[in-house]
């Protein structure tokens, strides 16, 4: 206890010295204002004859004006980026001091070593909800060496590549406009106005090739080397399905862009799932929302390509990884 | 490992940090091809053609490269068949788990690696077929 008075009482004597002195020191400082007389006939004054106001014009800091004192120093007349790169220097000085003395009063109060704040979090954390065991659980679940060899990781390539396509898909969304008046022009905007906008989109577009290849190449990996088999056939099952979502994502993504080629390429691939005989019409009228490509088209296929895609897509994921997870990795042969 | 079997069946790394590092090295790279083709974006854009017009057929209105093939058939087999074909060939790619049940041997892998390189090169002979003329 009677240590405890003596470091706050070091405490409030550094915070005196180090802070309150020099803050008080620099108000005494400033409040003397800094005035300069205006000659007689002053250039920028209003003339009231002629009726022109100059003053209005007269920009921010005249020598004549004191600048604000929150920040520059009485009689420096400048922008804003001296008193900034002041504030940065001292203030992050000011933190490390403040930051230090509050670490090493804490070893000195408590007698133990210091941990750092994530780690107190942590142990905050896992005081009450008891995360840490499970997740190093299952963190350290031991992986076979057959996995770690090349041909393993398509699968992986190709999730990795769908959270691309995610990340590029909303910030092509921010622009697009699903309309048959604005999808064009909104492209063009992306590819000419956008800051990167070019960018992002050729990744979109070549990333999604990208992953219809990676899908295949995963298929043909677990075919081969006969993942599939039992217990597993679920987890094929869902592979496929995952396959012909990738599919589906790059049909209704096609036509998006709204010029002939994609207005063609999404005639022919509708009219070729038309030909299904019996309910081929269903389907085309379905997929197109009328007979022909129109607007209606284009939107129900903008929803399908940012909503129940994706949405299909991540539950479907989330079932595949976790049968891996539940399963383990099939042995080859 | 020179021991042989033994070592490498029952060998394993932990996923946390081994395994994790090496799928982190390895998605580092593809961000890094990711980021190289946003880069030739620059000077090689994805482009646009012309503004669509359902009046103006032009002369080759193809589907993308992975449908290429479906649309080959279809100039081969008549309409009916050709759709037909390829959702029989979908629908046993989905429930062929369930067909081919039996213990796998290396006469049955070799089997199938066959297979699926005959499948993969139909594929792309149609796909190459198509983007010909």
């Amino acid at each position: 206890m009677r240590q405890r008075k003596h470091i706050a009482a070091v405490i409030v004597l550094v915070l005196l010295i180090f802070i309150v002195l020099p803050s008080i020191w620099a108000s005494r400082a400033g409040a003397e204002p800094v005035t300069v007389e205006l000659p007689e006939n002053h250039p920028e004054q209003d003339d009231p004859l002629s009726g022109k106001v100059l003053s209005e014009a007269v920009p921010f800091p005249t020598p004549e004006q004191d600048t604000c004192q929150h920040c520059h120093l009485p009689g420096e007349i400048t922008g804003m980026w001296t008193p900034l790169l002041r504030w940065i220097l001292f203030g992050s000085m000011g933190l490390i001091f403040v930051y230090g003395t509050y670490r090493a009063s804490s070893v000195w109060v408590q007698r133990k070593p210091w941990k750092p704040l994530w780690a107190r979090i942590v142990d905050w954390v896992d005081e009450r909800y008891d995360i840490v065991e499970p997740m190093l659980k299952i963190l350290k679940k031991p992986v076979p060496l057959f996995a770690t060899r090349w041909m393993y990781c398509l699968g992986g390539i190709t999730f990795l590549l769908f959270v691309v396509q995610c990340i590029t898909g909303v910030m092509l969304a921010f622009y697009y406009k699903p309309t048959p008046e604005e999808a064009y022009a909104s492209i063009q905007f992306i590819e000419n106005e956008v800051r990167f906008g070019a960018t992002i989109r050729a990744i979109h577009h070549w990333s999604a090739n990208g992953m219809v290849l990676m899908v295949v190449a995963h298929m043909l990996r677990v075919f081969i080397t006969g993942a599939f088999k039992p217990p597993r056939e679920l987890n094929w099952v869902n592979g496929t399905l995952l396959g012909l979502l990738t599919l589906g994502f790059g049909l209704t993504g096609y036509l998006l862009p709204w010029d002939q080629r994609a207005y063609w390429a999404s005639t022919v691939a509708t009219e070729i799932a038309g030909g299904v005989p019996q309910i081929g019409d269903i389907v085309l009228v379905f997929m197109r929302g009328g007979w022909e490509v129109t607007a209606i088209t284009l939107s129900r296929f903008y929803a399908a390509h940012v909503l129940i895609l994706p949405a299909a897509m991540i539950i479907l994921m989330g079932l595949h990884f976790l049968m891996i997870r539940r399963q383990g990795i099939a042995r080859p042969l | 490992m020179t021991e042989g079997e033994t070592d490498r069946e029952e060998g394993t790394i932990p996923f946390y940090p081994d395994h994790v590092t090496n799928e982190a090295k390895l998605a580092l790279a593809i961000l890094g091809l990711v980021v190289a083709v946003g880069i030739l974006a620059l000077w090689f854009p994805v482009g646009q053609g012309e503004p669509a017009d359902p009046m103006n057929t032009p002369a080759h209105a193809k589907p993308e490269w992975y449908f290429l093939f479906l649309y080959q058939i279809l100039k081969y087999l008549p309409k009916t068949l050709g759709v037909i074909l390829p959702i029989l060939g979908l629908m046993i790619l989905i429930v062929w788990p369930f067909l081919d049940r039996r213990e796998d041997t290396k006469r049955a892998r070799r089997m199938r690696v066959i297979l699926s390189i005959v499948g993969v090169a139909a594929i792309i002979i149609l796909t190459l077929l198509s983007e010909l003329p």
